[in-house]
């Protein structure tokens, strides 16, 4: 690397974070629709491999983690709040109604057996809509923002990070030891109980994988 | 990338407690999980 001044690396830095982070997001935003993942996966990929490269020239970046761990979040928020939006929002509509149903039948009673049926629509599992509505209403969009500031190295984006972790060990504990309670209900009549559901969710159920890093970070690397 | 700073005491004890209490949170999912399991082998579905 060639010598430069100081206000020199800060632009370099600052110039190299932005063109990373217009890919990841960009592949974050695709990937988060769902149907378009496999176009958002290379894209978030290019982001990865700008940021490195800008690391090992020796400019001031985001740490790694912080960028994958931000990162991820959101978009399990976001992958989730679609699936579920649309279960609340538009459970009448012809997609939700057919894909869910046949998802449902595939490997998850509850979004087959009695959808539509409950004054409010949508899935009729008991005690699932109320889960839903505390994800998508509570903890997603408090991740979202958690993980924004998280990115842009803010104290209370590290702060709200690890409130929302915790708060997702406790949605997803809660989620499923319910379903497991009539586990012999929900899973009647499916073409891929247990074994299909764990293999699809388990993704799903692990954002407080995050939390021993948020608490043994050093804290000093977030500003005010 | 310049070198980690070193973790304090206090930071290593509190990360193993973290594990600790993670080991036990997955052991809980891991239980939900052969509980449902068993009824896969048992229930005619």
């Amino acid at each position: 690397m060639t010598s430069m001044t100081l206000d020199l690396h800060e632009d370099e830095s600052r110039r190299a974070q932005k063109g990373a982070d217009r890919w990841l997001i960009v592949g974050t935003i695709l990937m988060g629709t769902l149907v378009l993942g496999p176009l958002g996966l290379p894209v978030f990929c290019r982001g990865i491999y700008l940021l490195r490269k800008a690391q090992s020239a020796g400019l001031s970046v985001r740490p790694m983690m912080v960028t994958l761990i931000g990162y991820v979040i959101i978009l399990d928020a976001a992958i989730n709040s679609i699936g579920w939006g649309l279960d609340i929002f538009a459970n009448h509509a012809l997609i939700t109604r057919t894909i869910f149903t046949a998802w449902g039948n595939l490997m998850d009673g509850g979004y087959f057996w009695h959808y539509n049926e409950l004054w409010i629509g949508g899935a009729g599992a008991p005690g699932e809509k109320a889960w839903i509505i505390v994800c998508i209403v509570v903890v997603f969009p408090m991740r979202i923002a958690a993980a924004i500031g998280f990115l842009q190295m803010r104290r209370w984006g590290h702060q709200w990070m690890i409130v929302t972790c915790w708060f997702g060990l406790i949605a997803w504990m809660g989620y499923i030891l319910n379903m497991t309670m009539y586990a012999d209900v929900r899973y009647a009549g499916v073409a891929f109980p247990v074994l299909g559901w764990w293999l699809y969710n388990i993704f799903y159920i692990t954002p407080f994988l995050a939390i021993p890093y948020l608490h043994t970070v050093n804290r000093e690397i977030f500003s005010d | 990338m310049t070198a980690k700073p070193p973790m304090s005491e206090q930071d290593r004890r509190r990360r193993r407690a973290l594990i600790v209490f993670q080991i036990f949170v997955y052991g809980c999912l891991i239980a939900m999980f052969l509980i449902q399991l068993q009824m896969l082998f048992v229930k005619e579905w």
